[in-house]
């Protein structure tokens, strides 16, 4: 995933309405009938009609239910959790790929398939292994204890349990690119005279930066949709560390369909907003990137 | 700056890359370093710039030991094979990056930056294309930034790898003229790499030709051309034909007739003598057989194209090429199939290799 080939492949729409734009591939009147249909299908149909019931309920109470104390601070928790989980993966996924990739040493396969461990365990599995360990009764949740702080039944514990879903996503978006570096670029740097921390910050970092956005946007939409580990280590205190789907999940089991499917739709406009802020961000850094 | 190597090895694994380089280059100097593919030349170079290690030996700047001084500490300027530019930076930051990087009590200030800058691109005709990105630059051009970039921080050395190996034949010319008045104006000691031994005899004040991680020879061009240290650098310096003979009793000879040779001749024995084609001697060969010491052959092709003539002679089954001037083609009236005589103005005879 180069800068150069994604930028290439959206120039041309840049120029105009490209919609018509004579094209040598054949066969786009059916592949673009065949994805609108696709996608309205899976995507546009369901959450449109989501969006339809909860407009039912009517402007003013839309806005009493999402301006809701408890499900306002719902949202804070679902979004700033899976922001600074993401972030901090940022960091740390980035360490993680980068030893993976520059350094020879015993062990690293396993290391290497273990990145990929929570992608393929149930989140559920996540969670509970997570909690034995932060609990206040588990082995590291005691030093916490014992420190004076908790991390389980916190919102410091969704982010661990965040942060261990989500790490996959940068190690693996930022390993390829880190892999195709190109170490003479290192070199010219420090030959001119850049001290090591110099070719990080003004080469090395430029570089990926867009490999390493993607990987945040991934980490971060994967840690808003994250249900399964966070309700075992969260411990769901209404106000303190209480997120957004499982306020729904609680609105449904009190057969307030109506609550529910407005503080879904609430969520899915919040989660699309950022997506499309990430979206452009993107599209900054591969724009200032190789053109 | 001079550059004193000592001895240099550089192994990789059981791989001998270096084998004890000695080199002395001197301040101001245009070096050429020519050697085929695998010789060591770039590791050489990168031994120089700091970006390798040398395993023994050592380098020295102006006679102050290189060993604990890093890359970056070296004020070498190097320009690789690839270019290695920083692709997410305009043209223009590229050739700053140097000074940006600076120690703050030693950076200039943005605007002296900027000047600087400027004057390095309109050095390298380039100012037109400034806050263009690498990769929207040809070859040549990328070329020419990674020279402004290098040259931006004042080194006291220039290293070159292949500088216009990527490039054709065209561009490579200009910019090998363009590289050498550079030199004559900048006088920065520089060393470039090239396995084009055209490029090496044009450009450079002396060449040192390598092989097998050994220098084999070092001199000016023509003394390199002229008076090949062995049978490698005869070889590698181009265009000769090698003829199978043998020395005896201290005389080589081709098909029982004497040759003169340049330099020695070495022990008795199966030999090879090199000739160059220029140095082909021709002639009318005579309607009563061969005169003595001459060879006779037999033109099998030629080229007449441009102001030289390339002929090749069949000369006793074996094949040997010749080149002289258009006008001494038509003096000596010679076409595809006529026969002349053979001799050689210059020779030298190297002991067959068993
Ligand atoms: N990092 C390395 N690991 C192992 N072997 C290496 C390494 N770098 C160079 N070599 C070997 O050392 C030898 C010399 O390499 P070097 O790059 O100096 O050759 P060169 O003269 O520059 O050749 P070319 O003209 O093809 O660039 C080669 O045989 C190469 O395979
Ligand atoms: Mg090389």
């Amino acid at each position: 995933m180069t800068a150069a080939a994604s930028t290439t492949a959206t120039k041309p729409a840049r120029r105009g309405w490209a919609f018509l734009a004579p094209t040598i591939l054949p066969g786009f009147g059916t592949a673009f009938g065949f994805t609108l249909a696709y996608l309205c299908l899976i995507v546009l149909i369901p959450l449109g009609h989501m969006a339809l019931r909860a407009a039912d309920v009517g402007w003013d109470r839309f806005w009493a239910i999402t301006l809701a104390p408890r499900v306002l601070h719902a949202f804070y928790v679902s979004f700033g959790c899976a922001l600074a989980a993401a972030l901090i993966n940022a960091v740390f996924g980035l360490v993680v790929a980068w030893v993976l990739v520059r350094y020879r040493f015993p062990g690293r396969r396993i290391i290497d398939a273990m990145v990929d461990l929570p992608f393929a365990l149930p989140t559920s599995v996540a969670g509970i292994a997570l909690t034995a360990i932060y609990a206040p009764n588990g082995w590291i949740g005691a030093l916490a204890k014992a420190a004076g702080f908790k991390i389980a039944f916190t919102p410091l514990g969704i982010v661990i349990a965040l942060v261990f879903v989500g790490m996959p996503f940068i190690v693996r978006t930022v390993e390829p690119v880190l892999q195709d570096l190109d170490a003479e670029v290192e070199e010219a740097a420090a030959s001119l005279g850049a001290t090591r921390w110099q070719t990080f910050t003004k080469v090395l970092l430029p570089t990926i930066l867009p490999a390493l956005i993607t990987g945040v946007a991934l980490a971060f939409a994967r840690g808003v949709g994250e249900y399964g580990s966070v309700i075992f280590i969260a411990g769901n205190i209404p106000a303190v560390s209480e997120i957004v789907p499982l306020l729904i999940v609680a609105r449904l089991e009190q057969y307030d369909y109506a609550g529910a499917t407005v503080i879904a739709t609430a969520m899915m406009g919040v989660s699309f907003l950022m997506l499309l802020g990430i979206n452009f961000l993107q599209r900054w850094t591969r724009s200032r990137h190789a053109r | 700056m001079a550059i004193e190597i000592r001895n240099v090895e550089k192994t990789f694994g059981a791989f001998t890359a270096l084998g004890g380089v000695s080199l002395d280059v001197r301040s101001g100097e245009l070096l050429a370093l020519l050697g085929p593919s695998g010789s060591g030349k770039t590791t050489l170079l990168r031994i120089i710039a700091g970006l390798d290690h040398a395993d023994a030996g050592e380098v020295s700047f102006d006679g102050q030991d290189t060993r604990d001084r890093a890359a970056r500490d070296r004020k070498v300027g190097f320009v690789f094979q690839h270019y290695a530019l920083f692709r997410h930076m305009t043209v223009f930051d590229n050739v700053a990056f140097g000074l940006r990087v600076k120690k703050k009590a030693e950076r200039p200030a943005e605007m002296d930056i900027r000047r600087r800058v400027d004057q390095l691109l309109t050095m390298v005709q380039l100012s037109h294309l400034a806050s263009r990105y690498p990769s929207q630059l040809s070859g040549g051009q990328r070329q020419r930034v990674a020279l402004a970039r290098a040259l931006a921080i004042e080194p006291k050395v220039l290293l070159l790898d292949e500088p216009f190996g990527a490039l054709d034949a065209k561009v490579r010319k200009d910019l090998r003229k363009w590289l050498r008045h550079l030199h004559d104006d900048m006088h920065i000691t520089s060393i470039f790499v090239t396995h084009d031994q055209e490029e090496a005899l044009e450009l450079a004040d002396r060449v040192v030709v390598m092989n097998h991680g050994q220098i084999i020879q070092v001199g000016t061009p023509a003394e390199v051309y002229d008076h090949p240290a062995d049978s490698f650098v005869f070889d590698f310096l181009g265009g000769v034909n090698r003829l199978n003979g043998v020395i005896e009793a201290g005389v080589a000879r081709l098909d029982g007739k004497a040759v003169r040779v340049d330099g020695a001749v070495g022990a008795d024995g199966p030999a090879v003598i090199y000739v160059r084609p220029h140095q082909v001697e021709l002639g009318v060969a005579p309607a009563d057989g061969v005169p003595d010491g001459k060879w006779s052959a037999r033109v099998s092709s030629l080229h007449a194209a441009g102001p030289v003539a390339r002929l090749e002679l069949d000369l006793a089954g074996r094949a040997l090429e010749a080149q002289l001037s258009r006008d001494r083609l038509s003096d000596l009236a010679l076409e595809v199939g006529s026969w002349c005589t053979v001799d050689f103005r210059h020779a030298r005879v190297f002991p067959a290799k068993s």
